[in-house]
């Protein structure tokens, strides 16, 4: 059963959620955007309806957006005619408008097809609801045709798989969402709007981020990965510092405990003209950052434009 | 009967939602992320000073929505995957109480207090996580916030009974309610999926032998909360010191010269939670002038 959940004055009559409670929606409704951001962060609506008009709309704007279990909730923002045209839907960062007074038939529509075109959502991973394959390599080839320099972050979490057969794939994605989250959030604090980060599969990411950046976000990354880190390793292993699996042929191999690499492709001197290039690229310099023991990260410095 | 009541006690108990915490630091949290120089880890300092935000940040990265259940068990852990925006969000959505008492403000020194205490009694026995000792300590007594606030007859009942028969809180709990803010506080902590080594020192922390898997940590957290009460810091309407357990104390093995050691350590480390305290008591009358 879907949870629609309305914030501020959207209704003006009991009539339009009779009907979709009717139809078997479960509405929660807050006057209070307060108590609204509450749900929002302890159990979210699978949609949010909100009336422009809330105080603190804009703070539960943030708070259905902050989140990556959250990125699929479609947000419906019910407006006034008046002024409508002139809206900043950069600002405002909903999927689809109601203007008011709401009639049934117009919400029950726009409820619906807002859930339609979620289950459409083209290539998100499912784990992380991080962008996929296609949004990466867009974002990659859009970099490269910029005249600013960036960096092309590749993040791989190293001896993945002997922590997989050590602890259990379930384990193995408790740790895969803690880097997606590490690196989300780290973006999201150090360069905000200038920043992209998707996940390429598996255990490997990408974040792309200004030039000058770089160094700050490696680092703290690299930093919030090892405070974090133990909580996802046994005791006994984090005292022994490795542990002992079979490889791949069957021999008793000693691992690494879990540590993280990042490959670092700087677009600045403009050599690359397809997003393939700069895959190419990092994928050499991924196996040189590999072979270093721990947590590192190495920039392609004959790429930088300061070089 | 009294098993009925229990029960009905136990459920309204399970139903808390949204503890109120202190106007003071939720004003200044809301001050720090409003401006955009503030970083995560400046707010996560100040959280880690409230016990009822740090249980709630606690409780929301262990919820099955973020994905680590039973897992973190480390408030600067717990920021760094949250992140701003939803520290931002947890801030605004924090409620408040309504009308202040000063047993309001002790019960959050105690807790600070304890804490404090916890962390360098963890550190000086080699405890490999001291952070995560230092959280239980914080957020030990939470048992107390939900019973003030989802029993509220039953709590005036409590302390006109510590007042009549000179007792412990707990024991008033324990003839009142049938169970003391030591079990609420367990299983509200459990029932929110933090780990168990933060379940277990919370909920025996006034009956210390009933620890079986985490003994050590619940005996500094047991001791800490007798210490800070004994230094008479803070005693939020508990006001008789509850007896040291000799079990807890046996499991510290701690020599009088290391007692007089670790005495001076947390007096020192008071004086930073009361300029804390006044800080938060300033920031009031600043958004109220």
């Amino acid at each position: 059963m879907a949870r629609l959940l309305f914030a501020g004055e959207v209704l003006d009559s009991e009539e339009p959620s009779l009907i979709l409670k009717a139809s078997g929606y479960q509405i929660l409704s807050f006057s209070s955007s307060q108590d609204a951001i509450a749900v929002v962060l302890e159990d979210p609506p699978d949609m949010l309806i909100i009336d422009k008009e809330l105080p603190g709309c804009m703070d539960l704007l943030n708070a259905a957006k902050a989140c990556l279990q959250k990125t699929n909730m479609p947000i419906l923002l019910a407006v006034e005619a008046k002024g409508l045209s002139s809206l900043d839907w950069q600002e405002y960062s909903v999927d689809d408008v109601l203007v008011k007074p709401v009639d049934s038939e117009n919400l029950f529509a726009r409820i619906g097809l807002a859930q339609a075109r979620m289950g459409r959502v083209f290539d998100n991973n499912p784990l992380s609801r991080l962008p996929g394959n296609t949004s990466i390599l867009q974002a990659i080839q859009s970099t490269i045709e910029l005249e600013e320099s960036y960096g092309v972050c590749y993040v791989d979490i190293d001896n993945f798989k002997p922590y997989n057969d050590r602890y259990g794939f379930s384990q193995g994605d408790d740790v895969i969402l803690m880097v997606a989250r590490i690196i989300v959030n780290v973006m999201e604090e150090v360069a905000r709007h200038k920043s992209f980060v998707g996940h390429v599969g598996g255990d490997d990411f990408l974040f792309i981020v200004p030039e000058e950046m770089i160094d700050e976000t490696c680092k703290r990354v690299l930093a919030h990965f090892e405070v974090v880190r133990n909580l996802f390793l046994t005791e006994e292993d984090v005292e022994a510092g490795c542990y002992v699996e079979k490889d791949r042929q069957g021999r008793e191999t000693k691992f690494g405990l879990l540590s993280l690499s990042i490959a670092v492709i700087p677009t600045g001197n403009h050599e690359f003209s397809h997003s393939a290039e700069v895959s190419n690229a990092a994928s050499q310099l991924k196996h040189f950052v590999k072979q270093k023991e721990g947590s590192n990260y190495v920039i392609d410095r004959r790429r930088s434009s300061k070089s | 009967m009294e098993k009925d009541n229990k029960a009905e006690f136990r459920r309204a108990l399970r139903e808390v939602k949204n503890l109120p915490t202190l106007p003071g630091i939720v004003a200044k949290l809301t001050r720090m992320a409003d401006d955009p120089d503030t970083t995560t880890e400046q707010m996560g300092k100040v959280i880690s000073k409230d016990h009822i935000l740090a249980a709630k940040l606690l409780k929301l990265v262990n919820s099955a929505f973020y994905g680590f259940p039973q897992k973190i068990s480390s408030l600067s852990s717990a920021i760094i995957l949250l992140g701003f925006n939803v520290i931002k969000s947890l801030i605004i959505s924090a409620s408040i109480f309504e009308l202040m008492e000063s047993s309001d403000v002790e019960l959050w020194e105690h807790s600070l207090g304890t804490a404090v205490a916890a962390s360098i009694l963890a550190k000086r026995l080699g405890i490999k996580d001291p952070e995560e000792v230092s959280t239980a300590g914080l957020i030990h007594d939470i048992g107390k916030v939900a019973v003030k606030m989802e029993l509220p007859e039953q709590y005036d009942e409590i302390l006109n009974t510590v007042e009549m028969k000179q007792i412990s809180m707990a024991e008033a709990e324990r003839l009142v309610l049938g169970l003391d803010h030591a079990e609420v506080g367990g299983w509200l902590a459990k029932g929110w999926f933090l780990p168990k080594k933060l379940v277990e020192p919370i909920a025996c922390h006034h009956l210390p032998k009933k620890s079986k898997e985490e003994p050590l940590a619940t005996a500094i957290l047991h001791f800490s909360d007798v210490l800070i009460r004994g230094l008479g810091y803070g005693h939020g309407a508990d006001i008789w010191v509850p007896p040291l357990s000799k079990v807890a104390w046996e499991e510290l093995g701690l020599s009088a010269a290391d007692l007089d050691e670790v005495l001076e350590e947390v007096e020192e480390n008071l004086w930073d939670v009361k300029g804390f305290s006044l800080d938060i008591q300033a920031e009031l009358e600043n958004k109220s002038a």
